[in-house]
């Protein structure tokens, strides 16, 4: 039971704490705080594209750093550790064991987020999140780029050594009445997300550390000049990150089926088909890195190989779709502020499954490629589907982290701002990449229709923005000033949460 | 149930696959073909599909939205409401 | 799940799975024949560098951020990088390959009509990456 600001303890109880719930805060404030970091670039660069020619960042160099650190921030420094943070909130609770299996291993996870986010922030390096060689091997300035490969290093080690303690947490704390069918779907989408992440993650492991010696010359694996292959790292790197979208979302979802059922007072409408649909992501994940890399000049085979293995991880996202639309059927749905932000998220992940599946028809990558349709349609997922569902999330569990309500009208406010704003931001990017916008790209040539949609999306970004500081400020207000939550039924809605202060374990366990 | 399903996708793709093969197989000689005209042709043919199912899945949201939502006149308790169990 | 008939679902997924099938075979088929080169298409080798590219014509003619080709006649690009990943993109054509150093890709277009296009740069490739431009002029045949 985390109700910090009604019991105020010192600081350092909770740093040093291994108990669940306070390193579970400690995630959730640490991503938080990333999310506004790494948004703030975001906005900065959308001022920066309100007009051809420079506007308000100094030149190219800083642009591109800004972009790397963008996306490295908001992937693996706010979206992995919310996910985390709710993991470790709740999925304890819906095993129905005391702690994680782990805790100081748990506690050793989190602490290795903070330096690694050091290590980016303070070296801010410009090869894009995805480091590409050979631009990041011969073309990067130093200390920039080995301070990033240093923090992804720990980052990935962080992540798995979290995704070991879920996995024995659920496997083998779990408790003996509960079967693992009837475990809670969102337990199940961690134990999916989880599993996923500690087979893939080595691979970009070992990528990582062959760009270091790649960089500090001692070795030439994807140096095309002293006979290595760039075409091996982008294997590499997304034979890890093509699943890695998986881990992000897949928790997300795990969110809303904890969210939309509660909000419809009716049970989810099919647990088993939520289950299968989970284990079919998590194995399909694995079979579509490479459409990635279709331009790149892979073989005709190759690229229907990899197109095939995309569709197929179509039919289980559908399946939760149908879900969600089915558990809302028959329902009384009460539209507080958490079922808002789930509805949206199911609307926007649609958009972005339908825009995924047109991305991974062969042909059409010539017109969509590492154009702006690319960055419309990875953010309609992980700020469309995977922050919405994490905010909704946010403050679904806000009354039992605090201990009060959020002011229900201002989270209202801040849904719909998002939601216009996501809409305005990222479906103009559709667009604007099917009239051959580039990505990453510090100014573009004054074509009129350019200007015109890079500036609506420009708009939306303040939209967007203007929500988040909403939030923001409902969060800090109330957290000291809300009206003291009913900790039984704070949505009064009835029926029983799976709210961690009802776990039969005494404050701070590990301590 | 499953098999059978999964079965049925193996042939449909085992018939229609070749099908088309064989129906777009004659090209015009002489002419070089477009390639602005077919994949764009491509992307339109899906945009019209997606739109469409979009209208459906975002109309159904819709009208779940509307019909069931609490402050609907029609609205009621669902049955899992009496012993607070879902 | 015991409470629900679940046909919908079956159905639903059925349609799901026949639209998939549809977009691949599709795909796979457009993929087939854009891929397939005519054979009396010209080389143009292509070869990108931070920050500019050139071209090289079958005649030996090298062309230093411009193109000139002539329209009704086919191009084969060789596309290849002296030193990082591009990509060369002729988004009008929808010509896309990536410039990779130490390979050859190939992509071949036939223009059909007298104009001017942008040739750009659609891999991050650093610095002037936004600027990495070229011009495309297709001429009448002479």
């Amino acid at each position: 039971m985390v109700l910090e600001l009604q019991k105020p303890r010192p600081i350092w109880q909770i740093m040093f704490s291994t108990h669940h719930t306070d390193i579970g805060l400690l995630y959730l404030i640490t991503s938080l705080a990333f999310f506004f970091m790494g948004g703030a670039l975001a906005l900065a660069m959308r001022i920066e594209l309100f007009l051809p020619g420079p506007q308000i960042i100094a030149d190219s160099m800083t642009f591109n750093r800004m972009f790397t650190v963008h996306g490295t921030t908001l992937i693996f420094l706010f979206i992995l550790p919310f996910a985390s943070a709710v993991g470790n909130y709740f999925v304890p609770i819906m095993v129905r064991y005391k702690d994680m299996a782990y805790p100081k291993l748990n506690a050793i996870a989190f602490w290795m987020i903070p330096p690694a986010g050091a290590l980016i922030w303070l070296g801010f390096a410009d090869f894009t999140w995805y480091a590409q060689p050979p631009y990041s091997v011969i073309s990067s300035p130093a200390p920039a780029a080995d301070m990033w490969i240093f923090g992804l290093k720990i980052l990935g080690v962080s992540s798995v050594l979290g995704a070991i303690n879920f996995v024995v947490t659920i496997l083998k704390c779990k408790h003996p009445d509960l079967p693992l069918s009837k475990m809670p779907l969102m337990a199940w989408s961690f134990l999916s997300s989880q599993l996923i992440i500690i087979v893939a993650i080595p691979t970009f492991a070992a990528a990582l550390l062959m760009l270091l010696t790649d960089r500090m010359g001692v070795s030439g694996f994807f140096d095309p000049a002293v006979g290595g292959d760039p075409i091996a790292y982008s294997h590499l790197f997304w034979f890890t990150f093509h699943p890695e979208v998986y881990v992000l979302v897949i928790p997300a979802i795990g969110m809303m089926y904890e969210i939309i059922p509660r909000f419809s007072r009716k049970p989810i409408f099919s647990h088993s088909s939520g289950v299968f649909a989970f284990i079919m992501l998590s194995l399909v994940s694995f079979a579509s890195w490479a459409h990635h890399m279709y331009a790149t000049g892979m073989s005709f085979t190759e690229k229907t190989v990899f197109m095939i293995g995309t569709l197929a991880a179509v039919p289980a996202s559908a399946m939760h779709v149908f879900n969600f639309l089915a558990t809302m059927w028959g329902g009384r749905i009460k539209f507080a502020t958490p079922m808002m932000w789930s509805i949206g998220g199911i609307a926007l992940f649609f958009s972005a499954g339908a825009g995924g599946v047109v991305n991974s028809a062969m042909p059409l990558d010539f017109i969509t490629h590492d154009s702006y349709w690319v960055v419309g349609h990875f953010h309609l997922f992980v700020m469309g589907t995977i922050a919405f569902g994490s905010f909704g999330y946010a403050y679904y569990m806000f009354p039992y982290v605090t201990g009060r309500m959020y002011n229900e009208k201002l989270g209202q406010v801040h849904f719909i701002f998002s939601f216009v704003g996501a809409v305005l931001v990222f479906f103009t990017q559709h667009v604007l990449g099917l009239f051959g916008m580039p990505r990453r790209v510090f100014d573009y040539p004054p074509f009129p229709e350019w200007i015109a949609m890079n500036q609506i999306i420009t708009f939306g970004a303040f939209l967007l923005a203007i929500g988040a500081a909403i939030w923001l400020g409902n969060f800090v207000y109330s957290m000291g000033k809300g009206k003291p939550a009913d900790m039984e039924d704070p949505f009064e809605l009835g029926g029983k949460y799976y709210y961690p202060y009802q776990s039969k374990t005494p404050h701070h366990v590990g301590y | 149930m499953r098999s059978k399903i999964g079965l049925l996708v193996v042939f449909t793709i085992l018939v229609i696959v070749p099908t088309l093969d064989y129906v777009f197989a004659q090209e015009e000689p002489g002419e070089y073909l477009d390639r602005r005209v077919v994949i764009w042709n491509l992307f339109f043919r899906m945009m019209v599909v997606a739109f469409t199912i979009g209208a459906v899945v975002s109309g159904t949201m819709i009208w779940l939205i509307i019909r069931f939502r609490e402050s609907n006149p029609k609205a009621k308790p669902t049955k899992y409401e009496e012993t607070g169990e879902w | 799940m015991s409470e629900h008939g679940n046909w919908a679902e079956w159905v639903y997924i059925g349609v799901v799975c026949a639209l998939l099938v549809w977009v691949g075979a599709e795909a796979w088929n457009v993929e087939r024949l854009v891929e397939h080169v005519p054979a009396d298409a010209e080389v143009i080798k292509v070869t990108a560098q931070q920050w500019f590219w050139s071209f090289e014509h079958e005649d030996g003619t090298i062309e230093i951020g411009e193109l000139h080709v002539e329209k009704g006649k086919a191009y084969k690009f060789e596309v290849t990088s002296k030193d990082v990943i591009h990509s060369f993109n002729i988004h009008d054509y929808v010509v896309l390959i990536d410039a990779v150093p130490g390979r050859i890709n190939t992509v071949w277009f036939a223009p059909d009509e007298v104009a001017e296009h942008e040739i750009q740069c659609r891999e991050y490739c650093g610095l002037l990456h936004y600027n990495m431009r070229a011009k495309l002029y297709v001429e009448g045949s002479t």
